[in-house]
């Protein structure tokens, strides 16, 4: 496929222009999904302070009225003070009275999600302190090589030393899976307060997200509609700057907020900032040749067909999370 | 050290069992990661395998795809190691 009938590849591609419309649009097709298709009367949705959730709010607070749409902050004992500080600050911005927070460490301490994850990096690490200890798991390949990423668990000591080491397939298989749980309770919780209130789930997951496969399987992958499913972090962003998120959250670096240590989503899956992913992505999706997309972006053509490569791989191996039950 | 051929035979056997994926589709030079005949858990397990099999560890700076991209690259690297 050859790129003379599209727009030349440029670093702007994925600017919205009419961002009215765009928002207008989504919004309309939020109403139309909630009430008429899913036939409910609000939006439940959970808030973390983060970019993704921080323009779901803001949309569902223009498609169903501020008073129709409960936000709720779902922390558990691993969660970063900022993030609830930003998500209170956020509600607040769309006069999102209904916020209620629900605490779901002791759920999670029932499922034995600490106890399960710290064990498995109790065997990589033989000295890992869980109460002392900040721990992540992390990608640190070259996004450009061709071999499959390969995570790793970083410690991070009280006096700052990290030891770094390569999970084993069964301990790295335990820690995601312990991990999950975090994501599956808050959709157990969110429906909760859903049925309750006879309201949708609103999902926040991003195009990235959804199409690379970055979300739990019934767990933030488990939502009624997912209005920004279609868009790319940048233009996420671009949304949510223009509906009026509070600053300090377009500022922050997208973290995924889950393990002790701080953990930017870079670091965990995407291997390179959004704005470049995004960028690439759209190339790859769109046939943009590798050498166009490469002039543009300062990287080889090998490099680039090394992404693309990855991002096949990607949407392949993570097709099962967005499979529904096989029957 | 086994002979070549038969930690060949061990690898290819190890990849059709955990692939269920046809013998005749699965050569010596077969690129298996670039043909996604595994994707990274495969490669997870193809290491504990290794070290199970073989005794080889990998460790992070061998984690690269000169070392796994074929059968033949992963004898190369498996005799580096003994």
């Amino acid at each position: 496929m050859t790129s003379t009938t599209k727009k030349p590849f440029s670093k702007d591609i994925l600017h919205i222009e009419d961002i009215d419309t765009v928002c207008n649009e989504i919004i309309a097709k939020m109403r139309t999904d909630v009430a008429k298709k899913l036939q409910r009367r609000g939006a439940v949705i959970g808030i973390s302070g983060g970019i993704d959730s921080s323009a779901c709010l803001a949309l569902s607070a223009k498609a169903f009225g501020p008073k129709n749409v409960t936000a709720i902050m779902l922390p558990e004992q691993d969660s970063s003070d900022d993030s609830r500080n930003l998500a209170e600050e956020l509600a607040a911005a769309f006069g999102v009275t209904q916020t209620l927070v629900e605490n779901i460490t002791g759920a999670l301490e029932g499922f034995g999600c600490y106890q399960r994850r710290d064990e498995a990096i109790g065997r990589v690490v033989t000295d890992f302190d869980p109460a002392v200890d900040k721990a992540k798991i992390e990608i640190k390949q070259d996004p450009a090589s061709t071999l499959p990423p390969i995570f790793s668990i970083t410690v991070i000591k009280p006096n700052g030393d990290v030891v770094s080491k390569l999970l084993p397939a069964m301990e790295y298989l335990q820690i995601v899976a312990a991990t999950n749980f975090k994501q599956r309770s808050r959709m157990s919780m969110l429906y909760y307060h859903a049925e309750r209130l006879h309201c949708a789930v609103i999902g926040t997951p991003n195009k990235h997200e959804v199409e690379q496969g970055f979300f739990v399987k019934y767990g933030d992958g488990g939502a009624d509609i997912m209005p920004i499913g279609h868009l790319y972090k940048t233009q996420v962003f671009q949304i949510s700057a223009h509906l009026g998120v509070p600053q300090g959250i377009l500022d922050r670096t997208p973290t995924t907020d889950t393990y002790t240590a701080e953990q930017t989503q870079e670091d965990f899956f995407y291997q390179m900032p959004h704005k470049e992913m995004d960028l690439f992505w759209y190339g790859f999706e769109n046939g943009y040749p590798a050498e166009e997309v490469g002039k543009v972006m300062g990287k080889s053509t090998e490099d680039v067909e090394n992404i693309y490569k990855n991002m096949e791989r990607k949407q392949k191996t993570t097709a099962y999370l967005r499979m529904k039950p096989i029957f | 050290m086994l002979p070549v051929i038969e930690t060949k035979n061990k690898i290819r056997d190890y990849i059709l069992e955990s692939t269920f994926d046809d013998v005749e589709n699965i050569t010596d030079d077969t690129l298996i990661f670039e043909k996604g005949v595994l994707d990274s858990m495969g490669l997870l397990f193809l290491i504990e395998f290794l070290k199970e099999e073989f005794g080889v560890t990998t460790n992070d700076d061998e984690l690269v795809v000169e070392n796994f991209e074929s059968i033949n690259n992963i004898v190369t690297f498996l005799e580096s190691k003994q």
